[in-house]
């Protein structure tokens, strides 16, 4: 070899530089991949199993409230004119419905998830910066202002179209109602309750004069000050059932936390028997064909009862090794073929 | 390499016949996107629908499920780019293993709640990975789709290794392995003993056979099949010696 001033151009003679590192060659051989599905194949089948027994194992318990058939007892509360309408309804349990037991509001047809309506509202105003109370952001149009031109607290649609039926709970023991008691708390987010949303600061000692100037929603009963006034810690925008609402949906069937049944007599679930629910009815869905019910469900290791995954695992499964074994004949079958061909 | 591309000029023939490039590969291409697409979204679609988390929370709303599918598809990724990886050198695991690291470490820092304290409006996220990725179904979900996704394509490529080999998958190195074994005369090679055979002339000459070669490939890539270790289906971005 020369000496010279090419030398300085060339690389330097290591394994990085001249593609020389050791490098594992994985291969689709016979050996590796007709092994490994039947492996798959058998976990998923032992996880869909597991997954599918304990989904049964699950109760849950739906009551449709919407009141659209003449016979249901929420049918008066439909019409347009009915206001702070009570209807009832009624069920039975035929075992124990076991503890904890969680109490969900569910809606159909109803998409959260829709752009416009998932982008309007205001960060800042449910963080506390009361600048914004009397500036609400343009995102939240046309929940802005009113028509006086008075800004909205909280503004924009999802906080406008908060969910405001009500529920209680009875069992008919020997006649009589005994109210099975709901427990709110802690049924948003921690990182919701504590970190995204908090409430503005008191202004002289009083919470409501925080929110002066501004209106409530729309649609609303009463202001946001207001949701709870027994207990400051519950109050505003800090409020549960506020908070688990704006927490939007993905998809246009679901269901929001209302409360735990885990307290007293009921500690161990809801014992058989006949029970009411007594709901005060104002939020309206049969304009747009929804409907609206209450979940009562149970939890385990895997979460609320849902037959999908343990049915797909066993699906994919059995489908893996199925194809192990079309795999395994199709190869000896080649090989077979080719060998003799050798010969 | 070089020596390959001389001794075996038929593996110019794929590209001369477009054949990993053509309209037919595309359509292929296509449809396995637009499967992978359906599987991405509608299995955790059907897995979070009517669900709620362990301790009774939502977990089918806007945010965990946006996440969700977003963790699926980053897994799937990496594992379908596992597989078509020929050649898995040090810099490879770096790569893939560090994609996936990075994913989780900045969807955990960008949903965290300092960051949220200090940007609000641009974090909006905040605590969805937390209460999202502890729950077992959010995994089994995550399994169950790059599961789904990714072995029809191993499928797929076994059997058509098996029943209609391309010319990449017959092309074959040099035995020398093979002769030795065959052979067995004596433990001890000198080059000799092989150079009368052919194919040998440069490993006398080169000196290579004087030191202990020093193994480069590990376990694992052993065919068992008549497919022999020469398969790369794409480009090989490492060295893969021919065998000493």
């Amino acid at each position: 070899m020369k000496a010279g001033p090419s030398r300085t151009n060339r690389p330097d003679n290591t394994a990085f530089t001249q593609q020389r590192l050791p490098a594992w060659q994985p291969i689709l051989s016979a050996g590796i991949v007709i092994p490994g599905f039947t492996l798959i194949g058998l976990a998923f089948i032992g996880v869909g199993v597991a997954l599918f027994v304990t989904s049964q194992k699950i109760t849950d318990l739906e009551i449709d409230y919407t009141g659209v058939a003449a016979t249901s007892p929420c049918f008066k509360c439909t019409s347009f004119a009915a206001e702070n309408c009570m209807c009832q309804m009624e069920f039975t349990l035929t075992t124990l419905f076991e503890g904890p037991v969680f109490f969900y509001y569910g809606l159909t047809s109803y998409y959260q998830n829709f752009r416009t309506y998932g982008v309007s509202k205001d960060g800042y105003q449910l963080s506390g910066d009361t600048y914004y109370f009397n500036n609400p952001q343009d995102s939240c149009a046309p929940y802005q202002y009113d028509s006086n031109n008075n800004p909205i607290v909280p503004c924009g649609s999802i906080a406008n179209s908060m969910f405001s039926d009500t529920f209680q709970l009875y069992q008919v023991v020997n006649g009589m109602k005994k109210q099975v008691p709901l427990d709110g708390k802690g049924i948003a987010w921690w990182t919701d309750y504590n970190i995204k949303y908090s409430n503005p600061a008191l202004v002289n000692g009083s919470f409501a004069n925080a929110f002066s100037g501004t209106v409530k929603p729309v649609n609303w009963s009463k202001p946001v000050y207001e949701l709870d006034p027994t207990d400051q810690a519950n109050n505003g925008f800090l409020n549960q059932n506020f908070l688990v609402w704006m927490r939007q949906a993905a998809l246009p069937k679901f269901q929001k936390l209302y409360g735990r049944i885990a307290e007293g007599d009921y500690a161990q679930g809801l014992p058989a028997g006949n029970y009411t629910l007594l709901i005060n009815y104002s939020y309206p869905v049969i304009s747009f064909g929804g409907t609206k019910k209450v979940v009562l469900s149970n939890v385990s290791w895997m979460g609320g009862k849902n037959q999908f995954l343990g049915i797909a695992y066993l699906v994919i499964g059995s489908l893996c090794i199925v194809m192990a074994m079309v795999m395994l004949i199709i190869y000896a079958k080649y090989k077979f073929t080719d060998d003799d061909e050798d010969m | 390499n070089d020596c390959y591309s001389q001794s075996y000029p038929q593996l110019y023939e794929p590209g001369q016949r477009s054949l990993y490039f053509s309209k037919g590969a595309f359509i292929k291409c296509a449809l396995h996107s637009c499967y992978s697409s359906l599987v991405l979204f509608f299995v955790p679609y059907a897995a979070v629908r009517d669900s709620v988390s362990t301790d009774g929370h939502d977990i089918a709303d806007h945010q965990s499920f946006a996440l969700l599918t977003q963790t699926c598809l980053t897994v799937t990724v990496c594992v379908q780019l596992g597989l078509d990886l020929s050649y898995w050198t040090a810099v490879n695991h770096l790569f893939v293993w560090g994609s996936l690291g990075m994913y989780f470490l900045v969807t955990f820092t960008m949903q965290s709640d300092g960051l949220h304290r200090l940007y609000a409006s641009s974090f909006p996220f905040v605590g969805t990975a937390h209460n999202s990725l502890d729950q077992v179904t959010v995994w089994l979900t995550v399994l169950l789709t790059a599961v789904l996704c990714v072995l029809p394509v191993v499928v797929h490529r076994f059997l058509f290794m098996q029943l209609n080999p391309t010319i990449n998958d017959k092309a074959q190195p040099p035995p020398p392995r093979r002769r030795a074994r065959i052979r067995r005369s004596s433990t001890r090679c000198s080059g000799y003993a092989f150079s009368y055979a052919y194919g040998y002339g440069d490993l006398v000459t080169s000196k290579r056979f004087l030191r202990r070669p020093v193994p480069l490939r590990s376990a694992g890539s052993t065919p068992a099949g008549r497919s022999a270790a020469f398969r790369p289906a794409g480009r090989s971005a490492g060295y893969s010696p021919s065998g000493q």
